[in-house]
């Protein structure tokens, strides 16, 4: 099974349309890659489909680079888990 | 279950003739589900040249009738953008056109939220007729 890092570093490359190669963890998604709000807003929402979360809208501004979009993601299902048990 | 007429339907979207592609909206769910229908007939414009010999919607107008309908999703799950003059922009659209829709066909979209923000949505929109999909997308839209 993949990481988390790799799922999420693949999942924004094909919403992005950049090799994933290019997405190192510190590497910015605006001022390197070009992301806009609406692709950020398509990250999020494709993070929240992949592993059944729901991520508020204030955090959509954090999703900055890929090392923070991990640990919002990790922080989320953390606190599914704990619904859940 | 709501439902709205062409005049409610004009208080929601900013698009006017000959650019409006709903005739009614017939399941307003706010928030969460919007079913809409265009009625297509042989007098549309757009039949003239799109094809001279063989009439057939244009894809990009089934785009826009879905993108109309989520419009209408989005201001229902953001009554505070309903008094503002927004406008709309697409941001992506991803779609699969499966059979023509030609004079005489009722297309009736459906449209559901992926995820909605505050001035801005992604969602589902799939577009039928007689229950036989005939283009199915996925939509980003901004407001601004």
């Amino acid at each position: 099974m993949q990481d988390i890092d790799t799922e999420i570093r693949d999942l924004i490359a094909a919403i992005i349309e950049k090799e994933p190669e290019k997405i190192g963890p510190e590497t910015r998604f605006m001022e390197d890659l070009g992301v806009d709000s609406m692709m950020a807003l398509e990250i999020l929402a494709a993070i929240e489909k992949k592993y059944k979360i729901v991520i508020p809208e204030e955090k959509l501004p954090e999703l900055a680079t890929l090392s923070a979009t991990v640990k919002i993601a990790r922080e989320y299902l953390a606190g599914k888990k704990n619904e859940q048990s | 279950m709501n439902s709205l007429n062409i005049e409610e339907i004009y208080k929601i979207i900013p698009q006017r003739f000959p650019f409006v592609m709903l005739d009614r909206v017939t399941e307003l769910e706010p928030g969460k589900k919007v079913v809409a229908f265009k009625n297509v007939s042989y007098n549309e414009e757009f039949f003239e040249g799109h094809f001279p010999s063989r009439p057939v919607m244009p894809g990009a107008l089934i785009i826009e009738a879905m993108a109309q309908a989520s419009i209408i999703l989005f201001s229902s799950a953001k009554p505070a953008v309903q008094d503002k003059q927004l406008t709309y922009y697409l941001g992506a659209v991803k779609v699969r056109f499966l059979h023509p829709v030609v004079p005489g066909d009722q297309l009736v979209i459906t449209v559901e939220p992926l995820k909605v923000v505050s001035s801005a949505a992604i969602v589902k929109a799939a577009a039928r007729v007689l229950d036989k999909e005939v283009a199915s997308a996925e939509i980003s839209l901004v407001a601004k």
